[in-house]
């Protein structure tokens, strides 16, 4: 118990004291979770969109694709991609693995499928008059589109919070085409997995700790989010 | 009197049935024309139609003197035509920026949006609830408030689905003045409603929907539902 208590007062030690080597994987890992996000987000959406409001052959087969892979484990993602970026790979020419851009490919595959399914189901529960109205008030169906998710905000905001909690804590894919290299693509999940196996507690602690307070201000963000309003023009 | 917008042999079918089937609608300007029909007559898809919402499985339009095609129409018909709900939409945000959304759309800028928007707003004795969020207005205050966004884009048709439905009286006078002022002020008005005795006034014609098919009624054929058109019509103008 005694260690537990000494690891944990080493760990915001080691947080508070600006620990370099701790920083630095902190900031490649929002760095890249982030990318991820703000990559796959805009598409996600918009794919959500067309789901939700409109008939198309295959959509319910589309719909079925997106919820399935919501549930695959990272590691196979990591996997798939390990195959498709390894040298002897289709894109192994692009010398991606294991470097950062691959650990952001492969979040954007994990994290897509689930902001897909999310915002589709925010825009399933829109009202359908919100978009018939920015029709007829004017609006081109762009337009319409922002309008429309500007109403159902709280569940597309919910849907990339958890979208980038998928990822920033995910480890399979990240170890798996990242490869934990130090200084270059470790991230807070393989560097936990490191520390942790390597005895360093405080280590895994601190990194751990900042997680938690991640997982802490994204809720408060939401719930911030959630109290204000606004139309903007 | 001449036509804003005249439909022939149009129909349309939703999930196999056949739901309208109607081989001539004219519509003249600045009339104001009530539909009736039972649940399920068509009204709301022909509404949606006419408001460019809903494609027509055929139909040729005549718009101002043009022959046109559904899809070559449909622009003219969505840049004139206004369409509100039976229970209109209000975006989630304050009234004064629900009346403001048209104006945005359209390119104006700020200034002339914020002045247009006031006057607007001083029009339909809204001004009080400018900053209030729309959701938490009353039935009533929600149409007058559609009503006054409609009419800020200064629309040639304007399409209301029951726009008196489940509202109290008063509610109901309030936006029976609304219209009455928005036909005065020349807008050719189509307004769908069971309700007919409460904007009997403003009536100048009586259109039925009954198994997809448009038929008119004249005041004699009346059942005194209707009649007297316009009787009690005063021609109000702007404050």
């Amino acid at each position: 118990m005694n260690d537990i208590n000494q690891a944990t007062i080493n760990a915001f030690q080691l947080l508070l004291s600006g620990n370099a080597g701790i920083w630095e994987i902190i900031s490649l890992s929002f760095t890249v979770s982030l990318s991820a996000i703000l990559i796959a987000s805009p598409f996600a959406l918009v794919i959500a969109f067309f789901l939700a409001f409109f008939q198309f052959p295959g959509r319910r087969i589309l719909i079925s694709v997106f919820n399935t892979f919501m549930s695959v484990p990272a590691v196979i993602i990591g996997l798939a991609l390990y195959l498709l970026l390894s040298r002897s790979g289709p894109f192994g020419d692009l010398q991606l693995l294991f470097t950062s851009k691959a650990m952001i490919i492969g979040q954007i595959l994990l994290s897509f499928p689930l902001l897909v399914a999310m915002a589709h189901a925010s825009f399933q529960a829109a009202d359908r008059r919100a978009w018939e109205t920015a029709i007829t008030l004017g609006a081109k169906p762009y337009r319409a589109f922002f309008t429309l998710a500007h109403e159902v905000r709280f569940g597309l905001i919910a849907a990339v919070v958890a979208g980038f909690g998928r990822v920033i804590a995910e480890i399979g894919c990240s170890m798996m085409v990242g490869g934990n290299i130090l200084h270059a693509t470790r991230n807070i999940p393989t560097a936990i997995a490191l520390e942790t196996s390597k005895g360093e507690f405080s280590h895994g602690i601190a990194l751990g700790i900042v997680l938690l307070v991640l997982a802490l201000g994204l809720n408060a963000g939401v719930s911030m989010v959630q109290g204000k309003g606004g139309l903007h023009s | 009197m001449s036509n804003l917008i005249s439909y022939q042999d149009m129909s349309i079918s939703l999930s196999g049935r056949l739901i309208l089937n109607i081989d001539q609608l004219a519509i003249p300007f600045r009339q104001c024309t009530l539909l009736t029909g039972r649940n399920g007559s068509g009204k709301t898809t022909l509404l949606k139609i006419m408001s460019g919402l809903l494609k027509p499985d055929s139909a040729r339009i005549d718009y101002q003197g043009l022959n046109l095609s559904w899809r070559q129409a449909k622009p003219y018909i969505q840049k004139d035509t206004i369409y509100l709900h039976q229970q209109p939409y209000l975006f989630d945000s304050t009234v004064f920026n629900n009346i403001a959304y048209g104006l945005y759309r359209n390119g104006e800028n700020k200034t002339s949006v914020h002045r247009k928007v006031n006057q607007a707003l001083e029009w339909a004795n809204l001004s009080h609830l400018a900053h209030q969020p729309a959701n938490s207005l009353s039935g009533g205050e929600k149409q007058r408030v559609a009503l006054t966004r409609a009419r800020i884009l200064s629309p040639s048709l304007l399409l209301l689905d029951e726009p008196t439905a489940s509202m109290d009286s008063e509610s109901k006078q309030q936006t029976s003045l609304l219209l009455q002022r928005l036909n005065a002020e020349g807008l050719t008005i189509i307004i769908s409603s069971h309700e007919s005795h409460t904007v009997s006034h403003l009536i100048d014609r009586h259109l039925h929907l009954e198994n997809g098919r448009m038929k008119e009624i004249n005041n004699a054929s009346q059942n005194n539902k209707v009649t007297p058109f316009k009787t009690t019509k005063n021609t109000l103008t702007n404050e």
